[in-house]
């Protein structure tokens, strides 16, 4: 018998300790979108202006993110993408020169990641694209953020709150995001 | 508690008991000799779920111990209350140039190749991001469709962190006793070997090289500096060539067709384990076993239990000093006892198969059975084939035993059918002797230079052949090995070689068949492939022919050859480079070469002493499916997964039969000392069922001192137990002496783990009993359930697994585990029962524990639809989904384990530790990043691959399309090299694995459970001519 008491005495204190843990996480939840990113607005190595090149110059999201059809990740372009036409244009603002001295020394600039899912989360760009959701549903008015910052809290329940519309008729198992 | 009350309560639970459904006990088929014996010890672990819980002491000694846990809770504690607020700064890092090729989080598949110096094997790697994750089978080769265990684990080896990152310089002393290795230069290597080269007295000594630009390479450089080549491999296959020759005056390997073959002998060659070219012959002997009604029969005489032999319709236990009889007994039978073929007229020949009367009561075997594989061989003439080869025949006898067994083709008429002469890989041309010699050569001064790739002689030779001294009267000794390993120490130059996934190359798994190694990956070091190395010091000398100068890298070299070469012969008149690209994209060009029937020359045979069979125990030294010849292993999977047969893993032991071991009073675990002539080693024990009780086996491939820190001390080093006659390799036949030193040592072995309690798990039947009724020894129930199911209105996820075909070679536990990031424990966990392989395969004996046979299976997570787990899971951790997937929500999972307590099939494995913490940079790049990696404190199991589903569903409907049938792998189905495992949708009628649920033989694990897995099995079927599977009827009246 004594084995089993321990075993008991074992589990009733880790129930314990998953409780308070619980607890203290269900707390960030008390505090809406605190806990999660939402705002979220770090200071870029380059201070890329979405409004600039989205509203002002009319260039299409997908020309520098040209992966988001066909990937699960929208991809941050390539330096060459950029060089494409910053080898003509504003060659003389210091950020420009600081890009071009990187791209001709075949460096890379180290963006700062604003959305950011936990690793136990796949989100997939291409399928939500083909379903016609518009970058902004997720993303907010991009093309008018000087400085990108997080537009939604990116939490399981504002993810779900959309796969649950019936006119969406998207897939509510946990594999679905979860594997 | 009262009495009274423990006596209530006592009668409710058999009152409870009673209620539930019967149990069918099969008795028949066992885990290990406790289970069959019904040991109280095992049955008191088996009855448990878990062997150990996280409270134990000896985890302190690890520092995770229940304090430390704890500590590490309170501290989580305090950062989760404080924290909340932002997680850590992740950068993202643009190409600098896209690549064309590389969309991100999309995988690009290349075709290349993996040679382990027997086999060389197509493959599919996948590469994500310009980075290999994953090595995969090649489905649409001609040879293999699988990979074997050391062929997917060479991304291990690719990102061992103990890899040398450059060219190493040894500051020797006067007498080069020292290893202190400095880095150096390449240009400084290359001209001061250059400049030594041209002194003359060169030697290339190599592991076994395969293709034609590989071979051309070497070719070209020994005639530029009028170079000698030698070739050694610890797994020579010398025997094949040297019985080839002497009987039909060639000496190459011929190409074995077990997919022809309707009847197959095979003495001691473990052709699907570890000889020759298992991935292929397991193809081949699949392929002649898929339809019951016309699948070959497989006999095996065995002196060690092999995978073979675990796979054999009928098996004989035999001593190494009996193979020759075997044959002989064979032949006496069919050509002198029925005087058929051309040979019975023939006296000389008549004379020394006389020797083989009476081979059946030698043997132990009813004679009966003898005269019946005899009659099934000559009636299958021409349909037929005998094998024999490999460590466990190499005995004194090894040349004459190849002989006997090709003057039994020639009467079968299979040569020219299933034995194609001269059609095996021509690159197999390792030698022993040739290594000797070049000792001796050394030893005299008779080599100036010695340039060594692929090989480790200071592992393989024990200290008395002096290799040694030897290589310390050489001026100049260079090593291409990727570390400093038992050999490359003594070399003044250590190049470490490009992996084969960072390098150009080729391939000729069997004569009329070329492949390209293609690299999938740049040099992560500052590594070079050993061909450039040639190239390169031929250059600086300006000797040689110009392609070999004037080439810029290999690949130029590689392509070079290919076109004056390969493609005049395989082109088809295309032009090159459509031929290039296209040899690149199918991975293989060309057919095999098939040769026709040779004469046997009757004298070879006529010269054959047949001796006695030994009144002594022999030692038996083999290769395992796993270490091979232990030149890779410092890779963690390659420990973990469990002998296909003894199921041990981390170890290499000395495996005796059970009477021997009643006779000397040996319990498995004792160490024993073990003395073979002059040499002793001490070996702990496992009692092995289905033994001879005279031979003691033991695996080469161990005791590795300089691989790395995995393999490193793991098993002992057996190549010292070879002994040589003549040059000749003895492995098998000596004689050896044992002595108990009382001390024991725990042997990690997970088969007695995650034990089904006996009921009807395995189904097997006799062919005869097939024909009778398809479905024998299947009983079928009918439940009924309280719920009122599940709806799959899309797919419906299902998996078929063909016991027939399946071979237990393991290939598809390693697979899952690089798919599926699951770590690796260690053989102390091991122990304690805590391996997290999400798959495994149950290996159970039946009959009598003497000659038991033994039956595989493949154990997964049965994606039940009335999942037990799914309901005890308190906190939703575990649920269905709507394509009839049993999902694991790993961010859920708060650890208590009731789900796996509750799984009928103990295929839940739950992280005890942060297994993962402690991967070692770079190792962490095999992970595959489309799996979340678990932490602690987390129950996970297979999943069906749910990445897999989901990227190939989601890409049907990127492509506006209805998912094809079989677009979807999982990872065990890939690496499978028979092919019996089909997955695919249910709901679709016409799909592969719905035609294989509607077969007879598809049968459902505990049906009467109700469970309703997504999983079904087929039966087993034997092709021993016996009209019952199980001599006393059990199963109908058994019900406990």
């Amino acid at each position: 018998m004594m084995p089993l008491k321990t075993s008991v005495r074992a589990t009733l204190g880790l129930a314990f300790l998953c409780l308070a843990f619980g607890v203290s996480l269900t707390g960030c939840k008390w505090q809406p979108g605190f806990g999660y990113n939402k705002g979220h607005s770090p200071e870029q190595p380059i201070p890329f202006d979405h409004k600039l090149h989205v509203s002002t110059n009319g260039i299409q999201c997908q020309y520098c993110h040209n992966q988001v059809e066909r990937s699960k990740h929208s991809n941050v372009p390539a330096l060459s993408t950029c060089m494409n036409c910053h080898m003509q244009v504003k060659t003389d603002s210091p950020h420009i020169q600081k890009l071009a001295e990187a791209y001709s020394k075949g460096e890379s600039i180290p963006w700062v990641r604003v959305h950011m899912l936990p690793d136990h989360v796949t989100f997939n760009h291409s399928a939500h694209i083909r379903r016609g959701v518009n970058c902004q549903t997720c993303h907010g008015q991009v093309e008018t953020m000087q400085k990108v910052y997080q537009n939604a809290d990116l939490s399981m329940g504002w993810c779900i709150n959309c796969h649950r519309q019936p006119e969406n008729n998207a897939p509510l198992n946990c594999t679905t995001c979860h594997h | 508690m009262s009495d009274t009350n423990h006596d209530h309560h006592d009668h409710d639970l058999e009152a409870k008991k009673a209620l539930r459904p019967k149990i069918e006990r099969d008795t028949n088929y066992w885990l290990s000799l406790e289970h069959y014996e019904q040991d109280p010890e095992f049955m008191k672990l088996a009855e448990q779920e878990f062997m150990s819980s996280p409270l134990r002491e000896g985890d302190a000694e690890d520092g995770v111990a229940r304090r430390d846990f704890l500590k590490l809770m309170g501290a989580s504690l305090a950062m989760a209350s404080a924290g909340c607020i932002r997680r850590p700064v992740q950068k993202i890092v643009p190409y600098n140039k896209q690549p064309e090729e590389v969309v991100l989080g999309v995988p690009n598949y290349y075709s290349s190749v993996h040679f382990d110096g027997s086999e060389a094997m197509a493959l599919l790697v996948k590469t994500r991001e310009g980075r290999p994750i994953k090595i995969e089978g090649h489905g649409d080769h001609s040879l293999n469709c699988g990979v074997s265990i050391k062929g997917q684990s060479s991304i291990l080896n690719l990102y061992d962190p103990e890899r040398l990152r450059g060219p190493r310089k040894n500051l020797f002393n006067e007498k080069r006793t020292n290893k202190d290795t400095i880095g150096t230069s390449w240009d400084a290597m290359d001209g001061e070997v250059s400049k030594q080269l041209q002194k003359g007295q060169a030697v290339v000594l190599t592991g076994a090289v395969t293709g034609p630009a590989n071979q051309a390479v070497i070719r070209d450089f020994c005639q530029a500096f009028n170079a000698r080549h030698v070739v050694f491999e610890p797994l020579s296959h010398e025997e094949i060539r040297q019985g080839q020759k002497a009987s039909y005056g060639d000496d190459s390997i011929p190409f074995y067709r077990f997919d022809k073959a309707k009847m197959i002998v095979s003495v001691d060659a473990d052709f699907l384990g570890a000889w020759l070219m298992p991935m292929t012959f397991s193809k081949q002997f699949s392929e002649g076993r898929k339809e019951p009604e016309t699948m070959s029969r497989l006999v095996v005489f065995d002196s060690n239990y092999s995978l073979t032999g675990a796979n054999a319709d009928i098996r004989v236990r035999i001593k190494p000093s009996q193979q020759l009889d075997v044959v002989l007994g064979l032949l006496h039978e069919i050509v002198v006892k029925k005087g058929r073929s051309s040979y019975a007229g023939n006296g000389s020949v008549k004379s020394v198969i006389e020797s083989g009367a009476g081979a059946a009561a030698r043997l132990g075997i009813e004679p009966a059975l003898l005269t019946q594989i005899a009659e099934d061989l000559w009636d299958k003439r021409g349909q037929s084939l005998v094998v024999a080869g490999g460590l466990p025949t190499l005995t004194s006898k090894a040349t004459e035993l190849q002989i006997a067994v090709n003057l039994l083709n020639s009467v079968l008429e299979n040569d020219g059918k299933t034995v194609e002469g001269r059609g095996g890989n021509p690159g197999l041309k390792g030698s022993w002797a040739d290594l000797l010699t070049l000792i001796k050569d050394m030893k005299e001064g008779k080599v100036k230079t010695l340039i060594m790739h692929n090989v480790n002689p200071g592992y393989v030779l024990s200290s008395e052949h002096g290799f040694s001294e030897a290589v310390r009267k050489v001026e100049m000794v260079v090593s291409t090995a990727d570390r400093v390993d038992e050999t490359a120490g003594e070399a003044h130059y250590i190049i470490p070689d490009n992996h084969a996934l960072e390098s150009w190359g080729d391939a000729e798994p069997v004569a009329g068949v070329v492949m390209i190694q293609q690299p999938t990956i740049r040099p992560m070091y500052e590594t070079r492939a050993f061909q450039t190395a040639l190239m390169n010091w031929a250059r600086l000398a300006e000797v040689g022919p110009a392609r070999l100068r004037n080439s810029e890298t290999f690949y130029d070299y590689v392509r070079t050859v290919w076109r004056e070469e390969v493609a005049p012969k395989y082109g088809r008149g295309m032009g090159f480079e459509a031929f290039w690209s296209e040899a690149l994209q199918k991975g293989f060009v060309g057919t095999p070469n098939s040769a026709g029937a040779r004469s046997f020359r009757a004298d070879s045979f006529s010269s054959i002493k047949p001796g006695k069979a030994s009144d002594f125990t022999e030692l038996v030294l083999y290769p395992t499916v796993t270490m091979g010849d232990g030149s890779a292993t410092n890779a963690s999977w390659l420990h973990e997964i469990p002998d296909p047969v003894t199921k041990i893993t981390w170890d290499n032991y000395a495996s005796v039969s059970i009477g021997f071991a009643k006779k000397h009073n040996l319990k498995a675990n004792d160490v024993i000392e073990i003395t073979v002539g002059d040499k002793k080693i001490d070996l702990p024990v496992n009692v092995q069922p289905g033994l001879h009780d005279e031979v003691l086996t033991v695996a080469i491939g161990y005791g590795r001192t300089h691989a790395g820190k995995i393999a490193n001390g793991v098993g002992r080093n057996l190549y010292p137990f070879l002994s040589f006659v003549n040059g000749q390799a003895i492995a098998a036949g000596a004689k050896v002496e044992i002595k108990k030193t009382g001390r024991k040592e725990s042997l990690a072995n997970p088969q007695g783990h995650h034990s089904m309690e006996g009921r009807q798990i395995v189904v097997e039947a006799t062919l005869k009993e097939y024909q009778k009724k398809k479905d024998a020894n299947i009983h079928r129930h009918h439940a009924w359930s309280l719920w009122s199911g599940h709806q799959y209105n899309g797919h419906k996820w299902g998996m078929a697994i063909d016991l027939n075909s399946c071979t237990g070679c393991n290939a598809c536990v390693v697979s899952c585990q690089s798919e599926n990031n699951i770590p690796v424990v260690g053989k102390k966990y091991v122990l304690q029962g805590r391996e997290m392989h999400w798959l495994r395969i149950d290996r159970y004996y039946v009959g009598t524990p003497e000659n038991a046979e033994t039956v595989f299976q493949p154990m997964l997570c049965q994606h039940c639809d009335n999942a037990p787990c799914e309901t005890v899971c308190p906190v939703l951790a575990t649920v269905h989904t709507d394509d009839g997937l049993n999902a694991m929500v790993y961010n859920r999972c708060v650890g208590t384990r009731y789900c796996s307590n509750n799984c009928p099939y103990k295929v839940r494995r739950f992280n005890w530790f942060n297994y993962t913490k402690d991967i070692e940079k770079p190792l962490n790049m095999a992970l595959n990043p489309e799996v979340t990696v678990r932490t602690r404190g987390v129950m996970e199991k297979c999943t069906f691959c749910v990445q897999r589903i989901k990227a190939g569903v989601n890409q049907a409907k990127q492509e506006n399309r209805p998912l094809k049938d079989g677009e979807i792998k999982t990872a065990c189905q890939t690496a499978c090299p028979s092919g019996g495992i089909v997955f695919g949708d249910m709901n679709d009628p016409n799909s592969e694995v719905s035609k294989m649920f509607k077969k007879e033989r598809a049968y459902l694990l505990l049906e009467e459970w109700n469970a309703a897995p997504a999983v079904r099995y087929l039966t087993k079927i034997r092709n021993n001519g016996k009209d019952a599977r199980h001599e006393k009827a059990h199963g109908e009246g058994e019900h406990a």
